[in-house]
């Protein structure tokens, strides 16, 4: 080691001071020197690690304080009104520790006649075992918590976990979805919630309080009982397979209400793994039916190439190779536009698409997002079966709805998009303005299209097949659908698929209603008929007449029919 | 001497500066142990209102409202034609002359001379 002279002259001159034989006063005051610094150093060393701690004490002690929660916190969802539809409860848990257990046969005498519903055996084997923690019973009732507690065996002790309850039961459970035992979410929003970052929040030991936000979902849980509850009186009433019906609102593509019977109780999961309770709306895909004729209009209308007063050959059937196209409401004649959309002519749609191309079909079909897996907040989702070579023979019955098989959430999209002025917007289950929807909006039919679609689905409901749907103030417009379901590969008479989309007001459009009926059966009184004129459009009108009124639409009496009220108002304004 | 007395004052204000430093560190001591008694009961409070709030859902859902008032009530379905606008109302009568006096009629009385004042009854006619 090499020092520099200035450094070895400082060295000498503290060791003269200090140990050398200098004068007594100098040498004092260079040991009072020295003991200021290191006191000085001390000090400073304190201050520092006060504030350190007065700093970083309060994060410290609050994680000390959630220790005893095992199971996470999650936030409470909220339907549009703000009433709760899932939160959380705090339940004890009852745990052993088999170590410190003195006498097992007496334990397991003592909790199995207070807790019934513990097996005496397996209790036995768990107590009996070499490990230092396990679960007895999770989710055990106060009143048994208190009695266990005056037992006093030695090594049990509880646990308060989080269980999450869902008040409304069934009501919401395939939009809302369900937990597990450790409450991590597993199907609907509460997986979604999950995704969005609260499993990474819990890992780190911070999603354990109630201070977390709760989530608003766009639902509205009165319309949402009133849907349910209409269309379990319709299932039964048409001793149908299933029910689904789904209403969304076409300026914000919020989902007001989904449901899809059979549904099951969240509060008992295990009910949810039953096939037949799938969500039909967006786990399943199905045929649309006629449906899918207002989107091949609007193509048509928004080429260009059709207007409304343009006709076509419906007079024979239309024969393409071994395959012959029929109408179910023949009428052999020459139809304008809007007959073949009353009427619901196969034949005419499937002219109309075929004169605009199979390409041009294809690109519209996909910018309505018809052909694309529809993404929501829910993870349950379904990929539309698309022909794998599109050919014109796919063209012509995909016009009347057949041969594409979509989500029915997606065909609600595409058709809110005919009747809004023209914006696709992506549906979604969360609240959401009109300002938010504008933004993710895509236009892709014209404001005119629009204005003519609705005239046209009003026209439905004043002289087609909607007119059992038509309650009285509410202008209702809409189409009906009839699919016939494929078995075996071919297509039944008699299993059948209805479904009725309707739109209130037509002239200011708010809300698009979906109903559809999964294999409805003839009745009496539908004259042995079970198309969706005899079925989900009767149903459709009951679940108006008590919906409009809690989604504030106001009614409105002695309106000009369509013709007057919409188009009129559309050519003066262009 | 003087040494002395600045060694006793030392000594005075260390032991006045222990005792000062303990009694800060009891009480904040105590202040710790409030606030962890404040927040466990905060705690509690706040799960029991969590499962207030289930249990008055629970009370309040629709479909059990529903079944309930089918049982005991002679409600029906509201019918569209049972809705009206706010602007649709007849307009609001006007206030009584004298409403506040301890005697209208006598008070309405006394100025029975002048005719062009409207009165409740007439309403509106009597001002034209």
């Amino acid at each position: 080691m090499t020092d520099t002279p200035a450094t070895q002259s400082r060295l000498s001159l503290v060791n003269r001071l200090l140990y050398g034989n200098v004068d007594r006063e100098a040498k004092g005051r260079a040991r009072v020197g020295l003991a200021i610094v290191a006191f000085a150093c001390i000090y400073t060393v304190i201050c520092g690690r006060l504030v350190y701690l007065a700093s970083t004490s309060d994060s410290q002690t609050a994680r000390r304080g959630g220790g005893d929660i095992i199971a996470t916190a999650r936030p409470d969802i909220l339907d549009r009104n703000g009433e709760v539809l899932a939160t959380d409860v705090r339940m004890p848990s009852l745990f052993g520790e088999p170590r410190r257990i003195i006498d097992v046969d007496e334990a397991v005498e003592l909790l199995t006649a207070t807790v019934p519903d513990l097996n005496a055996n397996e209790l036995r084997e768990r107590l009996s075992s070499k490990r230092g923690f396990v679960w007895l019973k999770r989710e055990i009732t106060k009143e048994q918590q208190r009695q266990i507690h005056r037992l006093g065996i030695p090594g049990i002790g509880f646990r308060s976990e989080n269980k999450r309850v869902y008040p409304n039961g069934s009501e919401v459970s395939h939009l809302i979805g369900h937990v597990n035992i450790d409450n991590q979410g597993i199907a609907g929003i509460e997986k979604w919630l999950d995704g969005r970052g609260l499993a990474d929040l819990h890992s780190l030991g911070f999603a354990n309080d109630r201070l977390q936000k709760p989530v608003e979902l766009a639902v509205d849980l009165r319309v949402q009982h009133a849907l349910r509850s209409e269309l379990m009186a319709a299932k039964t009433k048409y001793k149908a397979k299933a029910a689904a019906g789904l209403i969304t609102d076409v300026r914000t593509g919020e989902i007001v209400s989904m449901v899809s019977v059979p549904d099951y109780d969240p509060n008992d999961p295990r009910e949810a793994l039953d096939k037949e309770r799938i969500n039909r709306l967006t786990t399943g895909v199905f045929e649309m039916g006629s449906t899918f004729k207002a989107l091949t209009v609007a193509m048509a209308l928004d080429s260009g190439k059709v207007s409304l007063g343009s006709s076509f050959d419906a007079r024979n059937s239309l024969r393409y190779g071994r395959f012959q196209i029929n109408d179910f409401h023949a009428q052999r004649r020459i139809l304008s536009v809007p007959e073949i959309f009353t009427y619901s002519s196969n034949i005419g749609t499937a002219r109309m698409a075929l004169l605009l191309g199979v390409d041009y079909h294809k690109a519209f079909l996909k910018k309505m997002g018809q052909l694309d897996r529809l993404r929501t907040e829910i993870p349950e989702s379904a990929e539309p079966i698309v022909p794998k070579r599109w050919g014109e023979l796919n063209t012509v019955t995909i016009a009347f709805g057949h041969g594409l098989s979509v989500a029915p959430l997606q065909a609600v999209m595409g058709i809110s998009a005919l009747m809004n002025g023209g914006k696709l917007i992506p549906p979604t289950f969360l609240k959401r303005t009109e300002a938010e929807a504008n933004e993710l909006a895509k236009q892709v039919v014209t404001p005119a299209t629009s204005d003519r679609m609705r005239y046209l689905m009003r026209l439905n409901a004043e002289k087609g097949s909607a007119r059992k749907a038509d309650v009285e103030g509410y202008y209702v417009g809409g189409k009906t659908g009839t699919a016939e379901k494929v078995v075996g590969g071919r297509y039944s008479k008699t299993k059948l698929l209805t479904s009725f989309t309707a739109v209130l007001p037509a002239d200011k459009p708010r809300y698009l209603i979906l109903i559809m009926l999964d294999e409805p059966q003839p009745l009496p009184e539908t004259h042995g008929y079970a198309t969706s004129g005899w079925n989900a459009v009767p149903v459709a009108g009951l679940v108006i007449g008590r919906v409009a009124p809690l989604l504030g639409v106001a009614p409105r009496f002695d309106l000009p029919p369509a013709d007057r009220l919409i188009l009129a108002a559309t050519s003066s304004t262009r | 001497m003087i040494i002395r007395i600045i060694h006793f004052c030392v000594i005075v204000a260390m032991v006045a500066a222990a005792t000062y430093v303990y009694d800060i560190k009891f009480e904040s001591t105590m202040q710790a142990e409030r606030l962890a008694k404040v927040r466990s009961d905060i705690r509690r409070e706040r799960d029991a209102v969590a499962a207030l709030r289930a249990e008055w859902a629970a009370l309040n859902a629709p479909s059990r409202l529903e079944a309930l008032a089918k049982r005991h009530l002679p409600l029906k379905t509201t019918d569209a034609r049972q809705f009206d606008q706010l602007a649709g109302l007849p307009e609001r009568p006007k206030p009584p002359l004298f409403a506040n006096e301890p005697d209208p009629i006598g008070a309405l009385l006394s100025i029975e001379e002048e005719k062009d004042i409207p009165t409740g009854s007439t309403g509106r006619q009597g001002a034209q």
